[in-house]
């Protein structure tokens, strides 16, 4: 690459919010939420109950970390609801939203319903099983074994993530449902407490 | 330990250069030099090629990556498949096994709402991992075999995942869109694809190529000649520190990837551009010891509570069984 190209693609990925630097965020600013089915519990413990379950680029307002487990940190949410929230779902920047063409500067998107849309769905491209496909033999067998790959892959659901950091005793940051409700899992995973 | 840990964002190197049968990219280059457009409109056509220097479509960076997938899997022999592990493991709960700890980080990533797909290569012989445009990632039989817990499988993973969200990959595209327009516009007769790409440079720089699957031949085949050449530096040390940002996040102890750069070795194949391994590592250890909370403000990383578990016996159980050759009968 030559340095004038090098040089456009640095502007071009700034100008196009390219990850950047974290900036800094005190007591009572907003937070990005960063993973997905991010749980807002009732109190400072993976355990506790949900108040609310909100999805990557939803703004929290940030109350600060709690006294006692520190790696947990009370919010408040865009609809006013109070809870907890785990240090490792929380952002100073948005993440990347992955807008489909048609949506690309023309509105926002609601992380929720983007999330629940068809739109986060990736397959294998028909452009490029159609490539494979024609150039045949192994490109071909190619073709076959990563479409089923990709079953294999979607399979693996928010809740098989979650019972594997609860067992592997990691942190509870990825939820196991899209949605809250009532009598939280009962996992015994790790998070400061 | 002899490996090669070649972390880059496309290229297998040495696993699959041989494997590209498609447009030879130096002789089109030659051609176009004896058959040049010898004019001012080509001159001109050739700078409004940089016009493609945008960022794709989703849907462009899918098919794209797809393309290499197929590419990278065709390479290395396939991917492992269900019938290579032994009786009751199986490579379908090796392959779960991936994906739930691809999966994971890939939800705590920067680009949280892709689609990440996670396989194994059936190679043995290369100490590897790959990574596409779209999200997806592989890694070898050979590295796997390798990881003396999931913390270092993370932590590959982790560096893939990073290369896809930090978009390297896509700087190889874009570089080859400019490059394959470039040598169009001086064609006398174009090849597969080259109508749409011109055309493109006039209507905001993307492409259709799930519309065009001779374009998107064309580009996959020049973005495996420039990935061939490996990632920079600076591209690698990036990779480095979100991957064990990502692995803090996700509660991975980022000790296991020191130890993981240090089973690597430098090697000559990994090409100039290559940092070698004691520059990661130094680096890393400095940005670590840098991690440190500001009063007052709000801290997305803490260093309490990371631990590296061990990695799942079902992909023990399937890589060993694998390895002695022996490959399962269905069971029977």
């Amino acid at each position: 690459m030559t340095m004038r190209t090098r040089a456009a693609w640095v502007a071009l990925m700034l100008a196009l919010g390219f990850p950047s630097l974290a900036s800094a965020v005190a007591v009572g600013g907003s937070l990005y939420v960063k993973a997905k089915n991010t749980r807002v519990m009732e109190s400072p413990s993976p355990t506790a109950n949900a108040v609310v379950i909100l999805q990557p680029g939803e703004q929290v307002k940030w109350e600060g970390a709690d006294a006692k487990n520190k790696q947990w940190h009370k919010v408040k949410t865009a609809t006013g609801k109070k809870g907890f929230v785990f240090q490792s779902n929380l952002s100073t920047t948005a993440p990347d939203m992955e807008l489909v063409v048609e949506d690309k500067g023309k509105r926002k998107v609601n992380p929720a319903g983007f999330v629940a849309s068809g739109a986060a769905v990736k397959a294998l491209s028909p452009g490029a099983v159609e490539y494979g496909n024609k150039k045949g033999g192994d490109h071909k067998q190619a073709v076959a074994q990563l479409q089923s790959l990709e079953k294999k892959a979607k399979g693996v659901s928010t809740a098989d993530i979650a019972k594997h950091v609860t067992e592997a005793g990691l942190f509870p940051v990825v939820g196991a449902e899209a949605t809250a409700k009532s009598g939280a899992s009962k996992g015994k995973s790790k998070g400061g407490t | 330990m002899r490996a090669h840990w070649k972390t880059v964002a496309l290229a297998g190197l040495g696993l699959l250069a041989s494997s590209c049968k498609g447009v030879d990219w130096t002789r089109v280059a030659q051609k176009a030099g004896t058959v040049a457009k010898d004019s001012a409109s080509a001159t001109k056509e050739r700078a409004s090629c940089e016009k493609l220097n945008v960022e794709p479509t989703v849907t462009e960076e899918y098919a794209i990556g797809s393309a290499m997938a197929i590419h990278w899997v065709q390479g290395a022999g396939g991917l492992m498949a269900p019938t290579d592990g032994a009786k009751g493991t199986g490579v379908h709960d090796l392959h779960a096994y991936l994906n739930v700890v691809g999966k994971n980080l890939g939800a705590q990533s920067s680009r949280p709402t892709l689609e990440w797909t996670f396989g194994v290569l059936n190679d043995d012989q290369n100490f590897n991992a790959v990574s596409t445009p779209g999200a997806y990632v592989f890694v070898t039989r050979k590295l796997l075999s390798e990881l003396d817990n999931e913390g270092q499988l993370a932590g590959v993973l982790a560096h893939e995942i990073a290369h896809v969200v930090l978009k390297h990959s896509i700087q190889q595209y874009n570089s080859a869109k400019v490059s394959l327009c470039k040598t169009a516009v001086t064609m006398e007769a174009g090849f597969p694809g080259s109508g749409q790409l011109i055309a493109s440079t006039d209507s905001g720089g993307n492409l259709d190529l799930d519309g065009d699957s001779a374009l998107l031949g064309s580009l996959t085949e020049k973005v495996i000649e420039l990935a061939e050449s490996g990632n920079d530096q600076e591209q690698e040390y990036a990779a480095d520190q979100l991957a064990a940002r990502m692995m803090i996040s996700a509660g991975y102890d980022p000790n296991a990837y020191l130890v993981l750069l240090r089973k690597t070795t430098d090697s000559s194949s990994l090409g100039s551009r290559h940092p070698k391994k004691a520059d990661r590592e130094k680096r890393l250890v400095t940005f670590l010891a840098g991690l440190k909370p500001t009063q007052g403000q709000f801290a997305e990383l803490s260093l309490e509570g990371l631990h590296n578990p061990p990695l799942k016996p079902e992909l023990v159980a399937a890589l060993k069984s694998a390895s002695r050759g022996g490959v399962a009968k269905d069971g029977k």
